[in-house]
């Protein structure tokens, strides 16, 4: 479970982040958080691993509040969970498989990790991962020969092999088309239920939130404006988080016809 | 609007005084400089007896020197291995440190930056002059001086490079548990290894080219049999040298920028 208590981030420059939130998710829910770019949504996300470290208040995952941890407990946090990014944030000219290994630096020595002696079933958990999102074959391939879909599911394996408890994923399909887009969000759906990962994931289309989500927290100036089941979500509901009215590019649109 | 307008040419006439200031200022440079050192272009005209008898003297060169040569030669491409390859592997660790992507702290990034800097700053040849007076005349103090050199050029290059990087990976190993370590072994290294084995390989030409210079102040290599034969006026085996010399760091140079073409 996670659960921020009156949390609040300015960042050095004085930009407020976060204002006050307050927000409790449980083991196993899909959230999405929506909101215009700027509203808050990746320091919320990025506060629960602790790229930013919020500047007041309580951060609870599974009990513990993870603010004050040292270096060492913040590693063990960040084997617990994991990230996706918009820019997929491989190493471009490593290969999809130390890629896909290297979600298992958190859990291994560093001698042992730089000598590459990773367990045989730490091995084969990547090859599993990969085979999951369905890119096995590309194994020994460079990262940047794949297309940018392809790229996002090595970063959904190496997640895998992290076999998190939490996924976090910031803007996952900004930089795809829209039927990319939409095979992506059926991957991280799927891992959500079969492993019972709590995930959470930045988006700003508003259709692709609907279809996807069993929750919807929608966010303004670092505030929570909104947070409940897709079944109590309307237009309007968008329409005052994002404090305008709904437009055309708020939709992703091309529902996938696989 | 009146269409008739005229303007004044293309720059301002403040703009037009301060390139003429600017003119005046260079050819005044030039002409005090050249006063000064009591040298001008017509020294050209001047020396061309002189141009004449050292063509002369130099051609044919003896071949029979060669063999000697060669082995002088060997012994100078060897010093720049040995001293390139040592100082590709300390420079790791340096230009690691230097990098401030990676060490964000300035008491980490800067005392290293400032030692790497002053290392620079002394040339080649004092090195080796030092070195030659620690370490007496021979191969090794060459192999320091070249090593120093070395080191300050490819940690400087280097730390520039990895500023440059992509960081997004490595916010990913971050995020799945990554320590500082592992962080430049799977995000950093593999980004700028290319480039690290292309400056390596630059750095080894260039060492070939400064231990020819090295040997005149006695740190071994071809440059001792150089300076030895200039100061006996043995022209023909100068010639020798010089072709030898040549041939050999234009090879070195064509191989490894074949290669570096390869890497990156």
């Amino acid at each position: 479970m996670i659960e921020f208590k009156d949390v609040s981030l300015v960042y050095p420059n004085g930009t407020q982040g976060l204002k006050n939130i307050n927000l409790k998710v449980n083991q196993g829910e899909f959230v999405v958080v929506v909101g215009l770019s700027g509203a808050g949504k990746s320091t919320l996300i990025r506060s629960m691993n602790r790229l930013v470290t919020p500047t007041d208040g309580e951060l609870l995952i599974e009990g513990n509040n993870i603010l004050n941890y040292n270096h060492r407990n913040l590693r063990k946090l960040r084997t617990r969970v994991g990230m996706i990014f918009q820019n997929y944030n491989l190493v471009r000219r490593s290969t999809v498989m130390r890629n896909v290994i290297s979600g298992r630096l958190g859990h291994t020595g560093t001698v042992k990790s730089i000598l590459n002696l990773f367990l045989k079933e730490e091995v084969s958990l990547a090859y599993q991962s990969l085979d999951r999102v369905n890119i096995a074959e590309k194994l020994y391939q460079r990262a940047d020969q794949l297309s940018g879909g392809q790229q996002q599911r090595v970063a959904i394996a190496r997640v895998l092999t992290q076999q998190p408890k939490i996924v976090l994923a910031d803007e996952p399909v900004a930089s795809l088309d829209p039927p990319t887009s939409h095979q992506v969000m059926k991957y991280l759906r799927k891992i959500n239920k079969e492993d019972n990962i709590t995930t959470i994931v930045n988006l700003h289309f508003i259709d692709m939130a609907m279809e996807y989500a069993d929750r919807i927290v929608g966010m303004r100036s670092g505030e929570i404006v909104f947070d409940g089941p897709v079944s109590e979500v309307t237009e309007q509901t968008f329409e005052k988080i994002y404090g305008r009215k709904i437009r055309e590019d708020d939709l992703v649109g091309g529902h996938d016809n696989e | 609007m009146n269409s008739e307008t005229v303007v004044q040419g293309l720059t301002s006439t403040k703009e037009k005084l301060r390139i003429t200031i600017i003119l005046i200022a260079v050819i005044g440079m030039y002409i005090y400089t050249s006063r000064a050192t009591e040298s001008s272009i017509l020294d050209f005209i001047d020396g061309w007896s002189g141009f004449q008898r050292i063509a002369v003297d130099l051609f044919p060169p003896n071949w029979s020197y060669a063999p000697l040569v060669g082995e002088k030669l060997a012994e100078t491409i060897q010093m720049a291995i040995i001293a390139t390859t040592v100082a590709a592997l300390v420079s790791i660790p340096i230009f690691l440190l230097s990098a401030a992507n990676l060490f964000p702290n300035a008491w980490i990034h800067m005392p290293v930056r400032l030692l790497m800097n002053i290392l620079r700053t002394i040339p080649d040849i004092l090195l080796a002059v030092i070195f030659v007076g620690i370490f007496g005349v021979g191969v090794f103090p060459g192999i320091m001086a070249l090593f120093i050199f070395s080191l300050g050029i490819l940690a400087k290059l280097m730390y520039e490079t990895i500023e440059a990087i992509d960081m997004n990976p490595i916010d990913a190993i971050r995020a799945a548990g990554g320590n500082t370590m592992q962080v430049i072994w799977f995000a950093v290294l593999p980004q700028v290894l290319p480039q690290f084995v292309s400056f390596t390989l630059y750095v080894f030409e260039v060492n070939v080219r400064a231990s020819v210079v090295l040997g005149f102040v006695g740190a071994g290599g071809i440059g001792l049999l150089l300076q030895q034969q200039v100061s006996f006026f043995n022209y023909p085996r100068v010639m020798t040298i010089i072709i030898i010399i040549f041939v050999a760091v234009v090879i070195i140079d064509y191989i490894s920028n074949k290669i570096r073409e390869r890497l990156v």
